[in-house]
């Protein structure tokens, strides 16, 4: 467990590396003078003239070979200096970090919508297997692959918002505006974790181990709760992390549609205002972000699940 | 007086109405070490299952009654038979490992029947685990309650079962097959263990096995079970000793492998595979174990080659390695070719223990067979697997099946089948009769041996069952820890076993020679 644990750990921070480099590059491989974007990134006024750039140049060491500029950057990037936004000219770590815990407070409870629905429903398909109840959710649940985020949302506002007037159709501005667009995100990931419990569920309980828990004495619903619900839910931990991961920056067309500053909404405008230090910002605090989760989730499966380290050894 | 009795048992299958089990009495008293015998499919685990009223949904009790103390268990209310269950009856399974829950550990595994069968809790559960751990031979019980399943080896997994069995202190213990995942050596070890409970606190034994050598060693009663019925039974001496019903005698005759006059070793012939200082390292640094540490070894043309050593030898990390499934950390594996025909990489084919875990549940069997042979036309693929089925004996109708619709003697088979398509020079068997009934285990080396007369097949068999050696062999191997330490004729072998390990094997497999067993138990008693 431990070499698993610094194992994933040096994982971590070679992708987090290594996307930060990535990222580090794009005023380099971007159209236009790379040392009048970086100037334009880290100096608050307008600069003009050749010699106030090469001035600057020197003095902000961009003629210092790719790697040193690199870990110059890292640094002043992980100590909360992200540069200036080439749009707004205010700091970039302001606006970055208000936008995530946006988009991570509706992540959390799009996710933890569709853990609630879905955990039910799962179990009982996977207990009435073949019956009525299963074919009626899992038909329903699957239908909700189908249906895109740009079609139900308007949808809601449509009926929630216009026809019934029970909530915003748009900000975010009181408590109530992270319902409907919640409740959009959460659609598919239901769909996706009802069939991954429902499999689950159906694994754990047909293991061999079942009978010889009821054989023991324990009651059919103890068996359930006590070895299949838990064993059924292994699977979701690994699920759950990558839609996380993926939602982070994947929330965009609902942010959009809904007029929500998260970090989909400013990835978006970065990209289409050619808002380079913006996108890096945004793009280096989700990746690093994502690649945590996931790891977190292995650790956690880990536990869940201890005969996994053993199964290669 | 705890007494398990059953009255006239039969057992339907609801939807097809076949009978399961047709009229079955027996019983079972205090102190007993009763014996329920058959080949596989005759109804014995159902009987077993019937008893704790755990049938399959499909399955439905017709008539008969179940009684435990003048307690009926037929139609009793699930919270009586709760208690039941674990708690005056206790069971033992067949492949003890899978019967763990993999995400528990031992410890918490054992504290359900405490807590649910004599309320202990907290610590005092914790320290009656550590005690029946201890009774049941664990070394270090309080490692023992913190591993988890995957941790255990398969005998020390029988005896955390057996202690989680006897946590409810049941006055009847159902043990289905208990020891036949296990070699001779451990089967012993369990089995003494079980007979030791009997004879100290009385407790009334059921025993459902298709190995005769231990009911022979163990055994006050036998009952002998063939299509849901009990066709013979009586003490051990009588049934074993002078089996009346054609079934019993069958099988007796079944497990009676006797050498079955192979010619000696042809030691002077051609080698077709050579091991030379072959070693196998799994993990690194601190963790390193070595799985195979120098093994030197020469397989000879048409020989048949035993391949003996317990549960963790290195048996199957060396017959991975030969095909190539395993790599290897140091040494060599040579194939000579035989003359006139080309060197093929699949000169080499291995056969697997578990029939049903070596195929595809989705893919049928003419799917799985058809898989190697992708550069021939349909028909020569078609007809390339009706000669491989007939060649084991098998209808090829049979390829359409899927792999769970075959028994598990049909799908031994069928590896066979697969094996020889590929025309292999050399046969590796791994276990490969282990998990089948005596009957069918019997048919299965009969196979082997046409194989090895007709096609000059050489077999390399690996097992833990003396007798398999003995009936097949003409010499003998023998792993301890990764190591070869003894390499013999098989005959010299069970005459003067060499190595201390050699020694143990010998003692532990004595053949089923019925009564003299008998004798040797109540002479160690």
């Amino acid at each position: 467990m431990i070499t698993f644990l610094a194992k994933r750990t040096a994982t971590l921070v070679a992708a987090v590396l290594l996307s930060s480099f990535a990222v580090f590059l794009i005023p380099y491989v971007t159209p236009g003078d790379p040392v009048r974007k970086i100037i334009r990134s880290r100096v608050a006024g307008d600069v003009v003239d050749d010699s106030t750039v090469r001035a600057l140049s020197d003095s902000l060491g961009l003629g210092d070979p790719l790697p040193v500029q690199y870990l110059r950057w890292l640094g002043d990037f992980f100590t909360g200096d992200m540069g200036l936004s080439h749009i707004s000219r205010t700091p970039v770590v302001d606006q970055v970090l208000p936008a995530l815990g946006i988009t991570l407070s509706l992540v959390v409870v799009a996710l933890g919508i569709a853990v609630v629905v879905s955990l039910p429903l799962g179990t009982v398909a996977a207990l009435k297997q073949g019956g009525k109840a299963d074919k009626l959710i899992t038909t329903v649940t699957q239908s909700f692959i189908a249906m895109p985020e740009y079609w139900l949302a308007p949808l809601l506002v449509l009926v929630f918002a216009l026809r019934l007037s029970l909530l915003p159709s748009a900000g975010w501005n009181t408590a109530s505006s992270i319902v409907l667009p919640a409740a959009t995100l959460a659609l598919r990931p239901i769909s996706f974790f009802t069939s991954a419990v429902r499999a689950g569920m159906i694994d754990a309980l047909e293991a061999e181990h079942i009978p010889a828990a009821r054989a023991r004495g324990l009651s059919r619903a103890q068996t359930v709760w006590r070895h299949v619900i838990p064993n059924g839910l292994v699977p979701l931990s690994t699920l759950f992390a990558v839609w996380f991961a993926g939602l982070l920056g994947g929330s965009v067309i609902v942010e959009v549609i809904f007029a929500i500053p998260g970090m989909g909404r400013l990835l978006y405008d970065a990209v289409i205002n050619s808002d380079i230090p913006l996108a890096q910002g945004g793009v280096v605090v989700v990746v690093a972000l994502a690649v945590a989760i996931t790891t977190l989730a292995d650790f956690l499966h880990r536990i869940l699940s201890p005969k996994v380290s053993g199964t290669l050894a | 007086m705890p007494e398990l009795i059953i009255d006239g048992l039969t057992v339907r299958n609801t939807t097809t109405q076949r009978p399961i089990l047709s009229g079955v009495s027996l019983s079972v008293r205090s102190g007993e070490f009763v014996a329920l015998v058959g080949g596989s499919g005759s109804g014995k685990t159902m009987t077993a299952k019937a008893i704790l009223q755990l049938l399959p949904q499909q399955l439905e009790v017709g008539a008969g009654s179940i009684s435990l103390d003048s307690l009926e268990l037929i139609g009793a209310p699930e919270t009586e038979l709760n208690r039941v269950r674990g708690g005056r009856l206790g069971m033992l399974f067949q492949q003890p490992k899978k019967m763990f829950n993999p995400n528990r550990t031992i410890g918490k595994h054992l504290r359900e029947p405490l807590k649910l069968h004599a309320g202990l809790r907290g610590g005092e559960a914790r320290s009656k685990v550590h005690g029946l751990l201890a009774e049941v031979g664990f070394a270090d019980p309080v490692w023992g309650a913190r591993a988890y399943p995957h941790q255990l080896s398969g005998g020390m997994a029988q005896r955390a079962m057996t202690a989680m069995a006897l946590a409810g202190k049941p006055g009847i213990l159902l043990a289905d097959e208990p020891t036949s995942a296990l070699d001779k050596v451990l089967e012993q070890q369990i089995l003494e263990l079980l007979d030791r409970e009997r004879s100290q606190r009385g407790l009334g034994i059921l025993y459902i096995t298709h190995n005769l050598a231990s009911v022979a060693a163990f055994a006050d009663r036998v009952l002998v079970m063939d299509a849901g019925q009990i066709v013979e039974s009586g003490t051990t001496d009588a049934v074993l000793g002078n089996p009346q019903h054609p079934y019993t005698r069958m099988l007796l005759e079944a497990s009676n492998l006797a050498p079955s006059g192979i010619s000696e070793s042809r030691t002077e012939g051609r080698t077709a595979l050579a091991l030379s200082n072959v070693t196998k390292h799994f993990g690194a640094g601190s963790r390193r174990r070595t799985a195979l540490d120098s093994v030197c070894l020469d397989l000879k043309q048409g020989e048949i080659l035993g391949v003996l050593g317990q549960s963790g030898s290195g048996k199957s990390t060396l017959a991975r390695a030969i095909v190539g499934l395993e790599g290897i950390s140091d040494g060599s594996i040579t194939r000579t070719p035989t003359p006139g025909r080309p060197s093929s990489p699949t000169a080499v084919q291995l056969v697997f223990q578990e029939p049903h875990d070596s195929f595809d549940p989705r893919m049928t069997l003419r799917a799985s067979l058809e898989a190697p042979l992708r550069g021939l036309t349909v028909a020569q693929r078609s007809s390339r697997l009706n000669e491989a089925m007939e060649e084991v004996e098998l209808d090829p109708a049979l390829l359409d099946r899927l792999p769970n619709q075959c028994s598990g003697g049909q799908l031994q088979r069928v590896t066979i089948a697969r094996a020889l398509l590929l025309e292999p020079t050399v046969l590796i068997c791994d276990e490969a009769t282990s998990a089948l009934d005596a009957l069918t285990q019997r048919t299965v080396l009969e196979l082997l041996q046409r194989l090895h007369r007709d096609r000059g097949l050489t077999l390399m068999i690996i097992t833990h069952d003396m007798d398999v050696v003995r009936h097949m062999c003409q010499r003998v191997a023998v792993l301890f820890q990764g190591r070869l330490v003894e390499l013999t004729g098989t005959a010299a072998f069970f005459a003067d076993p060499q190595h201390q390990h050699s020694k143990d094997l010998v003692a532990a497999a004595i053949p089923c020679r019925g009564l003299h067993l008998k004798r040797m138990r109540s002479v160690r008693n």
